[in-house]
């Protein structure tokens, strides 16, 4: 019905961290543009607020905290057959690098690190990507331009872009394919977090670095239905910067 | 808990790029010349692991002096 490659109709897509912010956003816009998804978020409540939000009919939500070893375990097998996934789920902290402890790093790679991998792990593991999928790892630019204190959240992100591209070495065979997408400062309440701890005026002063002003979770999320859509199928490996010309400034 | 002598004399020593004595229980952090979102994380992080206290940018933006901040820390710990 669709001669266009850029659609979703017929895809299973999972996305975590759906239950705010730029995955509450990818889910919906995968939806509507034909895909079924499949939402996982630790919040019952936020994450049926994303359900209700959601086009066409079909989907499932999952609930569980990615960071625990049993709830992932039990998430990913009530997980369906899929064509695509969302790693989104993470979180930010400033810290600077003299004050570092283990447990600081471990609070920062548990859930923006070691969740990604064991989940991918998983679902590697009991075949459930189908021939063909997608997946999406949301990194961030700071990744390659770090800011003060981003150490452990920079140094995260920078291991999923590797990790990605592992990833995709190992599965090409199945033509499965592998990418990042590296936001700027996208308004969501994860920066509203960084606004509460590097205060207003410093974040301010980064936006005005951007060329074209602050990004919304709706620029991300169309940019990872292009990468869950065939409409990508001869890209893999790859790292897609979108910080509205941000970067132009570094 | 630390005095406030000594809660600001570690602070200074914290931040490194001072001067003795150039910080001040008294006087506006944000006055000192070199003031910078630097110090503001270092003095994040030195309260975390020293008092087990988290301080947020905007407890930081309503103090403005490290007496100030000595006693709101005091209040939280």
């Amino acid at each position: 019905m669709n001669k266009t490659p850029f659609h979703l109709h017929g895809k299973t897509i999972f996305i975590s961290g759906a239950s705010s912010g730029i995955g509450r956003q990818i889910a919906i816009s995968v939806s509507q543009m034909g895909g079924r998804v499949v939402i996982t978020g630790r919040n019952q409540d936020r994450l049926d607020e994303t359900f209700k939000s959601l086009s066409g009919s079909g989907h499932l939500t999952v609930l569980g905290d990615l960071t625990d070893a049993n709830q992932r375990d039990n998430i990913i097998k009530q997980l369906p057959q899929l064509d695509g996934v969302v790693m989104n789920a993470g979180m930010v902290q400033a810290y600077p690098i003299k004050f570092m402890t283990l447990e600081k790093i471990k609070e920062t790679f548990s859930i923006n690190y070691d969740a990604v991998v064991l989940l991918i792990a998983g679902i590697t593991r009991n075949k459930k990507l189908n021939k063909g999928a997608s997946v999406v790892f949301i990194s961030s630019i700071s990744s390659n331009f770090p800011p003060k204190g981003g150490s452990m959240y920079s140094s995260a992100k920078a291991a999923i872009e590797s990790f990605s591209k592992v990833l995709a070495l190992e599965h090409y065979t199945q033509k499965i394919r592998s990418n990042c997408i590296l936001p700027g400062m996208v308004k969501t309440a994860l920066y509203e977090d960084v606004e509460k701890v590097i205060t207003k005026e410093s974040l301010d002063a980064h936006i005005a670095k951007y060329p074209l002003g602050i990004g919304y979770p709706e620029d991300i999320a169309n940019t990872a239905i292009f990468l869950l859509s065939d409409a990508s199928r001869w890209i893999t490996g790859t790292n897609l910067i979108i910080d509205g010309g941000c970067i132009l400034n570094a | 808990m630390i005095s406030l002598e000594e809660f600001v004399k570690n602070i200074e020593l914290e931040i490194e790029d001072l001067e003795p004595g150039e910080l001040t229980a008294e006087i506006n952090y944000r006055d000192i010349e070199t003031w910078s979102s630097m110090y503001a994380l270092i003095i994040i992080a030195y309260v975390d692991s020293e008092f087990n206290v988290t301080l947020s940018g905007d407890d930081l933006r309503k103090c403005n002096t490290l007496k100030e901040l000595y006693f709101l820390i005091k209040s939280k710990v």
